[in-house]
């Protein structure tokens, strides 16, 4: 019971004396108190230090839905039941085999003859997927014809069909990648000696035939330039190509034949990368072409030259110093010419960087989704269930701004989901082997940007709702889209058109990319602006609307 | 003593339900000033009102020449206010709560410290305070609310029902708090529904029903109301309905009830009461135990202004 401490004792006497006096001085109160906003953080940090249970769940729920993945994504079907139709038996055909033997998805089991035999081994079920390498596959690539491997799958199964594709995919590309380069690598030597022959014989005796100097000098110039363009092209595609490289033959020779079949290279769309390569391999091409015409004029005055010529020696003397460095230069360029866009079936698939894997590309979806449901449900407390407890109603009581008890609520919260989330990208790393590409301070810098729309909004929910459980039915709308549509779960590109016009409308599709692009691809923050920018104009409205339903009014 | 609180035509509306019906009144600075009405009356609504957690529909309520509408963060600079819920955070110590309602009144590290001890020892909680408040029996956390009210040493203390829901040891202690509070200079107005409570220890009582005034004033003059208004209570040997019914039609009996084993009667005047009722039991027969007049209480001023049972 109180002991009502009226007189008596000295100590309670002097209490008296300094207690009695009564508070009459007005506060003036700041709009923003810093001292306050330290309060209100320290108090949520110490309410929250107290519910184990919370911290707990906080923390295993994303950890369990990354497991989740990381399990699904290490059990992708492996040595699925597969039959080869082979069609074709040349080193290149076999080579392709060889490689889809090696390959941990496959297991071949028949190599047959006709797809005939394939489809009834299919239908029995003794196999779930067919591939066929089709005839002179080899034949048709060294002339130009466009061909292509071709994998059957039985659909019913979505994640055998799904991974076998990937796979055959995969190591399709590999070939082409590696055709082509051996092709550029011919290119560039071809080029490589008509240059030097030009440069061998336009000093010489062609001198005096001074005309014809003057039209190979601007050759000479467009196949230097030529060759830089297309080494460039050599180097990227190059970088490109998967650490194990396949052993395929060596289709082009070094002859001079001269190839006429045109094919054009196929790329998935929205391949930018690629598209720009293409682009300096036409450029490069055109070079060439010029390169060429300037040569033919060359030859044709070199031929009206012959034709001056009346003595025997003379005659020797062209032959051996126009005519036939001409024809050989005239040989180099045309080949070189010719034989740039020559067949690749390109089958390649946008990667960034090498070997990654589907659960690298999700983690980030699941960290801005992890923040975004914690963030949110997280502000049912910290305002709908205060304004209930009637803990909130005492603050209000206190000369304490709005401004200072939101900023004090949505700081806490900010740097509560960065410290989770930064656990969250630990436990990637440590767990599922994430390879970070980017800085990790860019990553923080989206997180708390991110943090920070989800929290707001969260205090916007919380704010209206006159309770917990209107906090929840009302946050139900408003986190299962996210859910949903961040990519984590389903693939936003195989949805409906209207359902991806609503993903543009959610913070999380931009999240999502910013963190992706730092996170996976290595972006810096200046390529990844577009996304964060729209995050911060979703803060800027939020908060807005934060401090409109944020009320004192406790009705 | 000069009036630190005014309310002039004040209304409250929520939606087509009106709360508070254009009340006015003042309150003194130093003194105890009781709202009393049965729940739903307003009294909470008004409080919210003065301490700035609702805005009127219409009128205006003024504390210290400041309106409580537009100058709401410089009158809760000086106002302390006991919710009627507990309203702390259940998941910190009692020594936290306060320190958390300290910074965020302004006070320093050294004020808390001193101010939280004092305030701990004089609700008898100095050895509790370093456990979960959540886990506070009722009266302790009531205590703890009145501490953390009393943290920025406010001029006015507003006190919602501080009492209800107490065992009746808590109640006196905290009835006690409130009078040495007011002792040492703190205006307090203080609501209940407590009639004894109310003429206990409240200078100035007002009675609300119905988001109107029904009454004001000290509770002398309130019981003055119905001076003329007399409870006798009868207790016969056997009571019929009889003799009620008969007891009614009688010109000078305002009301007759059977409560308990008596009978409740209300009369005008005093005058020769006694010997009209002993002649008219004598001629019915009836067997008279004992006949005695009743001194009016608050209950009774409330029950012939409101028509109805406090506790309702």
């Amino acid at each position: 019971m109180p002991r009502i401490i009226t007189k008596k004792s000295p100590e309670a006497s002097h209490n008296q004396v300094s207690h009695n006096r009564i508070n009459n001085i007005y506060e003036q109160e700041k709009l923003i108190d810093f001292k306050k906003v330290l309060a209100i953080m320290q108090k949520n940090l110490t309410v929250m230090s107290r519910d184990k249970i919370r911290w707990v769940f906080l923390l295993l729920f994303p950890i369990l839905m990354i497991g989740i993945f990381g399990y699904v994504s290490g059990n992708m079907p492996k040595h699925i039941s597969t039959a080869v139709v082979a069609y074709d038996n040349s080193e290149l055909s076999l080579a392709i085999e060889q490689q889809i033997y090696n390959n941990p998805t496959f297991a071949i089991r028949h190599i047959v003859s006709t797809e005939g035999e394939a489809r009834n081994l299919l239908d029995s079920g003794e196999v779930r997927v067919i591939i066929e390498i089709p005839p002179h596959l080899e034949e048709d690539i060294n002339n130009g014809v466009q061909t292509g491997i071709t994998v059957i799958v039985d659909e019913s199964d979505s994640s055998v069909s799904g991974t076998a594709q990937q796979a055959l995919s995969a190591i399709v590309t590999q070939v082409a990648k590696q055709i082509s380069l051996q092709k550029i690598s011919y290119y560039q030597q071809s080029v490589a000696a008509a240059a030097q022959k030009l440069q061998m014989y336009s000093g010489q005796q062609i001198n005096q035939y001074g005309l014809i100097a003057s039209s190979l000098a601007p050759a000479q110039a467009y196949l230097l330039q030529s060759k830089k363009l297309t080494d460039e092209f050599a180097d990227n595609l190059l970088s490109s190509l998967a650490p194990t490289t396949i052993s395929i033959p060596t289709i082009f020779q070094n002859n001079s034949e001269i190839n006429t079949n045109y094919v054009l290279i196929s790329y998935p769309p929205g391949y930018d990368a690629i598209q720009a390569q293409i682009a300096l391999l036409q450029q490069s091409s055109g070079m060439v072409s010029s390169a060429a015409a300037n040569v033919q004029t060359a030859r044709s005055l070199a031929l009206q030259a012959g034709q001056q010529v009346s003595s025997l020696q003379d005659y020797n003397s062209y032959e051996q110093n126009v005519a036939k460095p001409m024809d050989e230069i005239h040989i180099f360029t045309y080949t070189s010419a010719n034989n740039l866009l020559t067949p690749l079936v390109y089958q390649a698939k946008p990667a960034y960087g090498t070997g990654k894997r589907a659960i690298d590309f999700l983690i980030p979806s699941i960290i801005a989704l992890t923040i975004f449901q914690g963030a949110v449900m997280g502000m049912g407390r910290a305002v709908a269930g205060e304004k209930r407890e009637g803990s909130l109603t005492r603050v209000f009581l206190t000369p304490t701004s709005n401004v200072t008890i939101i900023i004090g609520t949505l700081l806490f919260y900010i740097i509560f989901e960065l410290l989770r989330s930064s656990f969250l990208v630990l436990v990637s790393v440590l767990l599922f082997h994430i390879k970070i590409e980017g800085s990790l301070l860019a990553i923080g810098f989206i997180l708390i940007v991110y943090a920070a729309v989800a929290t707001a909004l969260g205090m916007v929910l919380s704010s209206v709702a006159k309770t917990e459980q209107q906090f929840m039915a009302m946050s139900m709308p408003v986190t299962m889209p996210s859910m949903f549509l961040s990519g984590a779960f389903f693939p936003v590109q195989a949805m409906p058109k209207f359902m991806q016009v609503l993903a543009n409308f959610l913070p999380i599709t931009y999240a999502g990319d910013a963190l992706r692009g730092v996170m996976i691809k290595g972006f810096s923050l200046s390529m990844v602006a577009y996304p964060l920018a729209i995050l911060f104009v979703f803060l800027a409205v939020i908060l807005g609307i934060v401090l409109m339903v944020f009320k004192r009014d406790i009705e | 003593m000069k009036n630190i609180i005014e309310i002039k035509n004040l209304t409250k509306k929520f939606g087509n339900f009106t709360a508070v019906n254009n009340i006015s009144l003042s309150i003194k600075e130093g003194e105890i000033f009781g709202f009393l009405g049965p729940n739903g009356a307003g009294k909470t609504t008004t409080i919210n009102m003065l301490t700035t957690l609702i805005r009127p529909t219409s009128g205006t309520a003024v504390i210290d020449n400041n309106d409580t509408f537009t100058q709401g963060s410089r009158i809760r600079s000086i106002i302390g206010v006991v919710p009627q819920s507990f309203s702390l955070f259940p998941e910190l110590t009692a020594q936290e709560n306060l320190s958390y309602i300290g910074r965020l009144y302004g006070l320093t590290a050294a004020q808390i410290n001193e101010r939280s001890e004092y305030l701990l020892n004089t609700v008898s909680l100095s050895e509790h305070k370093d456990r979960i408040a959540g886990n506070y029996s009722g009266g302790m956390k009531q205590r703890l609310s009145l501490a953390a009210s009393l943290m920025s040493n406010p001029r006015i203390l507003f006190m919602d029902e501080p009492t209800t829901g107490l065992d009746p040891q808590s109640r006196i202690s905290m009835r006690e708090l409130t009078k040495l509070l007011n002792k040492q200079g703190m205006t307090i107005v203080y609501t209940t529904h407590d009639m004894d409570e109310a003429e206990k220890i409240c200078d100035t009582i007002t009675i609300m029903d119905n988001g109107r005034i029904a009454a004001s004033g000290t509770s002398e003059e309130l019981k003055r109301m119905i001076a003329d208004h007399h409870t006798i209570e009868v207790e016969l040997e056997v009571i019929t309905k009889e003799i009620i019914a008969e007891l009614k039609k009688l010109p000078y009996v305002i009301s007759a009830e059977h409560t308990g084993e008596l009978i409740e009667l209300k009369v005008k005047g005093r005058e020769g009461v006694f010997y009209k009722l002993s002649d008219f039991f004598h001629r019915k027969n009836e067997k008279v135990v004992e006949i005695k007049f009743r001194e009016p209480t608050l209950e009774d001023v409330f029950i012939h202004l409101t028509k109805k049972d406090l506790r309702d």
